[in-house]
């Protein structure tokens, strides 16, 4: 009998630590919004590396990037999940915007088709997302139609999703101009960089992540 | 309904023998979809605007950009579009096509020629089933 009890306690919490270390996590967004830099973080924060190249030059994510098993620990509760960090998805991608950043043209070719190939990749991707964070530059309009495409589809397809502002240390940033943009959304103000609202972002990832856990349901 | 060479622009009526096997001038297996009646039009554009090395660059590029999984012996003809090449480095990208999950996934190469992923229709048609 207590074998029988045991078996059951084991597959119980079996299932549950299966369920909550499935959440899958995606970062997406225009490009050089800051998501490598958000993930960087998170890594760095939680198992102590990092997780991918960042550079001023827009699309330097070309490939979408997977970090299994990032465990966030707050006030007793534990938060595991798959971290997933993709390119930028952008509307128009044009080599000499990377020449004028100091590229040959070879080099810059070849960054627009892989930049290109890394939008297909994100979107394909989005499908296996459990729950989302679109990281916005908090410094730029957020009325684009790349931003606006982005979060109708997620709210589509109903993955659950939370806005990041970022870049929120720079005097630029006005967070109260993205949440007026998407009012219906939840808006956390962050610097990725400094650390700034870090805190605070990590406390809405538990309740992104029951969201997505009552999805999966 | 004719089809056009990416190569060469050479065209092809539908169901030739050449869409099957490759273009009789070039060897090319990639073919644009063509509306009846723009085939003019299309020629005179293509001359107009890319040289034969950007073609071909275009050409490879599509390729790279479909990925591994496609058969380079086998024809492609385009349909649809999500991404417009405009010359080899320039790229527009239809998002609301892109995002559209029953959408297959389409090149467009300049007005009136595209280019369909058929891996990823299939698998999609499949996954519908």
């Amino acid at each position: 009998m207590i074998n029988v009890f045991k078996k059951f306690l084991n597959l119980f919490f079996k299932d549950l630590f299966k369920e909550k270390g499935q959440v899958k996590l995606g970062l997406y967004g225009p490009p050089n919004g800051g998501k490598t830099t958000l993930a960087n973080k998170i890594c760095k924060d939680w198992i102590g590396e990092e997780m991918g190249r960042t550079s001023k030059i827009a699309h330097e994510t070309r490939e979408v990037q997977i970090k299994e098993q990032i465990t966030i620990k707050r006030d007793g509760k534990e938060l595991t999940f798959s971290l997933v960090d993709t390119p930028g998805i952008a509307t128009k991608i044009d080599y000499e915007e990377f020449i004028r950043a100091g590229m040959n043209e070879t080099e810059a070719k070849t960054r627009a088709k892989e930049a290109t190939k890394g939008v297909i990749d994100a979107i394909k991707w989005l499908d296996d997302m459990d729950c989302v964070i679109v990281v916005l530059d908090g410094t730029k309009d957020p009325y684009t139609q790349v931003n606006i495409t982005i979060i109708g589809n997620l709210e589509a397809r109903k993955i659950p999703v939370l806005l990041v502002a970022n870049k929120v240390d720079l005097k630029k940033a006005d967070i109260k101009h993205v949440r007026a943009a998407f009012p219906q959304y939840e808006v956390i103000g962050i610097s990725a960089k400094t650390g700034e609202g870090v805190d605070a972002f990590y406390e809405k990832l538990f309740e992104l992540r029951n969201k997505a856990l009552k999805n999966k349901r | 309904m004719p089809h056009q060479c990416v190569k060469c622009g050479a065209f092809y009526g539908s169901g030739s023998d050449e869409i099957l096997n490759g273009c009789t001038k070039c060897g090319g297996k990639l073919f644009f979809f063509v509306k009846k009646g723009k085939e003019e039009l299309f020629a005179e554009q293509r001359k107009a605007d890319l040289t034969s090395h950007d073609r071909e660059q275009i050409e490879r590029d599509v390729y790279d950009l479909i990925g591994d999984e496609i058969d380079r012996d086998m024809p492609v003809v385009l349909d649809l579009e999500s991404i417009r090449i405009l010359k080899p480095g320039q790229y527009e990208l239809d998002l609301v096509h892109l995002f559209h999950e029953k959408q297959p996934l389409v090149y467009k190469l300049e007005d009136g020629k595209y280019m369909v992923d058929l891996i990823e229709s299939f698998k999609k048609l499949r996954k519908e089933k």
